[in-house]
C-alpha cells in the first residue's frame, strides 16, 4: 500500500502522540526513571522524524560532563566533558546545526568529534532545558530522504525535546526526593539501632557502616582519642584494610594511630591533620581531593564524635562519595549537616557501649577482688601455735583493694619454728595467687628443712639462702615482671634462743631489747624481693644473706608490712619508723596479743579519717 | 559486613535468582543491573534478588533496584526480594519498593509466590 505524503505525516503524528501519551502516563504513575524511559523517548523521536541515528545526552552539573542516556546505534557509556561557557551557549540556542555551529561550541565539537561524527550524530542538536536549567542534548544524525526537517517536523521536534526535558527533570527530582527520603529514613532508623549495641566493637562497626551508606560513600573510619594519650586510635574502618601503616601492616594486633601533637593546625595539608583539627575544633571538616593521604587521594569528610557532656571522643570520617556512574563527588553542605547529625547520635551510642563495657569490667573486677580476698584470708592463719618460752601473736587488717600481705608461724619437722611475713606487689587475683604460690613454696621448703638446734651457723644460713633462691625461682616463673614479693623469714630455735633471719627486700623487723634498746633485724643483710629477677641474676645484683640474733628474756620482735609505717594521716604524714619505735618501747609490761593490739591502735589513731590503700599486717614474738 | 563484592546468577526454566554479596553501592548495583538486564533480554520476567549477604545498601543501590523493577514492569514481569534484614525491609516499604515488588523471608517462598 502506498501512502500519500499527507497520510504518512498523519500516521507519524498519531504514532508519536500515542507513544507520548503512554509515556506521560508512565511519568505520572511514579515509574519515571529516565534511565529506563530514555530509550523509548529516543525511539519515538527517531521514528517520528524518520532519523536513523541519534542520542540523548544528560548533563551532570556538579562535575560538568554529559553522559549518554540512550543512543542508536548503542554506544558504550562515555562521558563528554563540557565547559560552563559551552553550556551557556547551548542554553541560548533553540537548536544547533552542526554544519554551521556557533563559535563558542566549536571547541566542544572538536573535542568530541570522534564520538559524535563516527556515530553520525552530527546533523542537528537540540539543547534540552527547562527555563534556565540545562539538562542535556538531543543529538540527531542525517534525516532520511531529505536535507532538512520540514516546518511541522521542527515544531514536533521542539515538542518532543520539551517532553524529554520534562522527563529528565522529573526523573532527577524523583531521584533527589527518593535519595533525601532514604537518607532521612536511614538517619531516623540508625539511631535506635546503634544505641542498642552494647559491645564497643559492634557499635564502632555499625556506626561506620551506617555513615558510609547514609552518605553514599565507599570508605569510612571511626577513630577515638586514646586514654591518657594525645593520639587518635582507629577503632573500625571500612573496608577493613583501608587504613594501614608500616606498623599495622606487619603486626595486625597494632592499631592505626594518628598523633594529635604533630603538624600545623592552621595549615591542614593532610587528611590526618584535618581529622586532628576536627577533634580539636569540634566541628565537621572536609579534605579536598589530592590532599587525602589516608584514603588514597579522594574526597574525605569528617565530623566530631561527642559524648553526652559535649566532650569530643573522636572523629567519624567518610570518604570517596560516589555518584551514579562511579564518579567520585565532593561532599556538599547538606552532607556535612547530615554527618554532623549522625555523628551526634553515634557519639551517644559509642559512649553508651563504652560505659556498659566499663560497668561490666568493674563488676568482673569486683567479683575477682572478692574471690581474691577469700583466697587471701584463707591463707592467713586463724590461730598461731604455742611456742615454749615465747608468746606469739598476729594481726591482719585488709584495707582498700586486695593486696598480698601474708604472715605465718610454722612448726618445723626437724625442730624449731619458722616465722614469715611477706607483701606481694599488685592487687587482685594475680596478687592473691602469687601469695598462695609463695605460701605453698614456703611450706614445702620448710617441711624438708634440716636445720635444728644442733646445726652449724653456716649450715643454717646456707639453708635459708637456698630456700630464698628456690622461692625466688618459683615466684619468678609464676608471675610477670611487675609481680614480686618482699619477704622476711626468721628461724627460731627456742632451745638456743636464736633467731636466724633472711631478708628478701622487706621492711626490717624491730627488736626492742629488754634493756629498751632498739635493733632493726636484718637491716645489715642484703637481699632482693622474691620473683623480681631470675636466679642467675640475683648474685650479680644483691645476693641473699642471713644473720643470727640471740634473744633474751623480755625481748620483743615486731614483724610488720609497709602498711604499718606507710599509713598516712589527714596531713599526708607517714606513721613512720619513729612512731613504731615509740609505741614498741611502751610495750615492755604486756603480752604479745596486747602488743599487737596496742601497735594496731596506735596506727589507727594516727590514721584518723584518712583513706588507706595498703593492708596492715603485724606479727609479734616475745620471749617470756 | 563482608567486604566481598559478588553477584551469583542462577537461571532456571521460568525464573532466575540473583544473589548479591557485599555493599550494594554504585559498583555492585551497576553489575546487578547489567545481569538483570541480560536476563530480561533473554526473556526472564520473573526474578528473585536475594540480599542475604548484603548488609548495607546506599541510595544509589536503592535507585538501581527501582530501575530493575521498572525494567521488569515494562515487560509485565515480577521481581521478588528475599533475605532482607528487618531494617532493609522497613526501608523497602518506606521507599515504596514493596509496592511494586514482593518481599519474602527466603528464596523458596519468593519463588513459590510468582
Amino acid at each position: 500500500m502506498h501512502l500519500s505524503s499527507a497520510e504518512e505525516t498523519i500516521q507519524r503524528l498519531i504514532f508519536s502522540l500515542s507513544e507520548l501519551e503512554q509515556l506521560g502516563q508512565t511519568l505520572i504513575s511514579g515509574h519515571s526513571n529516565f534511565k529506563v524511559s530514555s530509550k523509548t523517548y529516543l525511539r519515538i523521536t527517531l521514528g517520528t522524524l524518520q532519523v536513523r541515528r541519534g542520542a540523548i545526552l544528560c548533563y551532570h552539573e556538579t562535575d560538568n560532563y554529559l553522559s549518554i542516556a540512550a543512543s542508536t546505534p548503542e554506544i558504550d557509556d562515555t562521558q563528554l566533558d563540557i565547559e560552563p561557557d559551552e553550556v551557556g551557549c547551548l542554553l541560548e540556542s533553540s537548536s544547533v546545526e552542526l554544519d554551521t555551529p556557533p563559535e563558542d561550541l566549536q571547541n566542544f565539537i572538536n573535542r568530541n568529534s570522534k564520538l559524535l561524527i563516527d556515530n553520525s550524530m552530527h546533523r542537528l542538536w537540540v539543547p534540552l532545558k527547562i527555563h534556565d536549567e540545562f539538562l542535556g542534548i538531543l543529538c540527531l544524525g542525517e534525516f532520511l530522504g531529505r536535507a532538512k526537517l520540514e516546518e511541522w517536523e521542527q515544531e514536533l521536534l521542539t515538542i518532543l525535546a520539551h517532553q524529554i526535558s520534562i522527563a529528565i527533570a522529573y526523573s532527577r527530582n524523583e531521584e533527589r526526593i527518593q535519595s533525601e527520603k532514604f537518607r532521612l529514613f536511614m538517619l531516623a532508623e540508625s539511631a535506635p539501632q546503634i544505641c542498642q549495641l552494647l559491645q564497643p566493637e559492634d557499635a564502632a562497626e555499625q556506626v561506620v557502616h551506617q555513615a558510609v551508606a547514609l552518605l553514599d560513600s565507599n570508605v569510612g573510619a571511626l577513630m577515638l582519642i586514646q586514654a591518657n594519650q594525645p593520639n587518635l586510635e582507629l577503632h573500625y574502618a571500612f573496608p577493613p584494610d583501608i587504613l594501614v601503616s608500616d606498623d599495622t601492616e606487619h603486626d595486625p594486633e597494632k592499631k592505626f594511630i594518628i598523633s594529635m601533637e604533630d603538624g600545623d593546625e592552621s595549615d591542614p595539608k593532610t587528611s590526618q591533620q584535618m581529622l586532628v583539627n576536627v577533634v580539636k575544633e569540634g566541628r565537621t571538616g572536609q579534605c579536598p581531593a589530592k590532599m587525602d593521604s589516608l584514603f588514597g587521594g579522594r574526597t574525605l569528610m569528617a565530623g566530631p564524635i561527642q559524648g553526652r557532656d559535649g566532650d569530643v571522643l573522636g572523629v567519624l570520617a567518610v570518604g570517596d562519595k560516589e555518584e551514579r556512574g562511579g564518579r567520585i563527588a565532593e561532599y556538599t553542605f547538606e552532607d556535612e549537616t547530615l554527618l554532623d547529625s549522625f555523628a551526634k547520635q553515634a557519639g551517644v551510642a559509642i559512649e553508651n557501649a563504652h560505659l556498659h563495657q566499663e560497668a561490666l569490667e568493674a563488676r568482673q573486677l569486683q567479683a575477682e577482688m572478692e574471690e581474691a580476698r577469700k583466697i587471701q584470708e584463707n591463707l592467713i592463719p586463724e590461730t598461731l601455735p604455742e611456742i615454749p618460752g615465747y608468746e606469739v601473736a598476729g594481726h591482719y587488717e585488709p584495707r582498700g583493694p586486695v593486696g598480698g600481705d601474708y604472715f605465718d608461724c610454722i612448726e618445723l619437722p626437724a625442730g624449731g619454728w619458722g616465722l614469715a611475713i611477706a607483701d606481694v606487689s599488685g592487687k587482685g587475683m594475680q596478687a592473691a595467687l602469687l601469695m598462695a604460690t609463695l605460701r605453698a613454696g614456703l611450706i614445702s621448703e620448710l617441711s624438708s628443712a634440716t636445720i635444728s638446734e644442733g646445726s652449724e651457723l653456716d649450715d643454717m644460713k646456707n639453708e635459708l639462702i637456698d630456700m630464698a633462691m628456690t622461692l625466688n625461682s618459683l615466684l619468678y616463673v609464676s608471675g610477670t615482671e611487675e609481680k614480686y614479693a618482699t619477704f622476711f623469714y626468721s628461724h627460731l630455735c627456742p632451745e638456743t634462743d636464736t633467731l636466724t633471719s633472711l631478708n628478701g627486700g622487706h621492711n626490717p623487723p624491730l627488736i626492742v631489747k629488754n634493756s629498751g634498746d632498739i635493733v632493726w633485724l636484718g637491716d645489715e643483710v642484703g637481699g632482693l624481693p622474691l620473683g623480681m629477677f631470675p636466679n642467675d641474676m640475683v648474685p650479680l645484683i644483691a645476693k641473699y644473706e642471713a644473720e643470727q640474733t640471740k634473744l633474751e628474756s623480755g625481748d620483743l620482735v615486731i614483724f610488720y608490712t609497709d602498711g604499718v609505717t606507710e599509713t598516712v594521716n589527714i596531713d599526708d604524714e607517714f606513721y613512720d619508723d619513729e612512731r613504731l619505735e615509740q609505741v614498741a618501747k611502751s610495750c615492755s609490761e604486756i603480752d604479745a596479743s596486747q602488743i599487737c593490739e596496742r601497735v594496731y591502735r596506735s596506727v589507727m589513731d594516727f590514721q584518723g579519717n584518712a583513706d588507706q590503700f595498703d593492708d596492715l599486717t603485724l606479727l609479734v614474738l616475745r620471749k617470756q | 559486613m563482608a567486604n566481598k563484592f559478588d553477584i551469583q546468577v542462577r537461571a532456571e526454566n521460568k525464573y532466575a535468582v540473583l544473589e548479591t554479596a557485599g555493599y550494594l553501592n554504585d559498583a555492585l548495583g551497576e553489575d546487578l543491573s547489567k545481569k538483570a538486564q541480560e536476563l530480561i533480554q533473554k526473556g526472564y520476567t520473573q526474578l528473585v534478588i536475594n540480599l542475604e549477604q548484603t548488609a548495607l545498601i546506599n541510595s544509589i543501590g536503592i535507585s538501581i533496584l527501582i530501575e530493575i523493577i521498572e525494567a521488569l514492569d515494562e515487560r509485565d514481569g515480577t521481581l521478588n526480594f528475599c533475605g532482607l534484614s528487618a531494617t532493609q525491609e522497613r526501608t523497602f516499604r518506606m521507599m515504596a519498593i514493596a509496592k511494586y515488588a514482593g518481599i519474602f523471608p527466603d528464596e523458596k517462598t519468593a519463588i513459590a509466590n510468582f
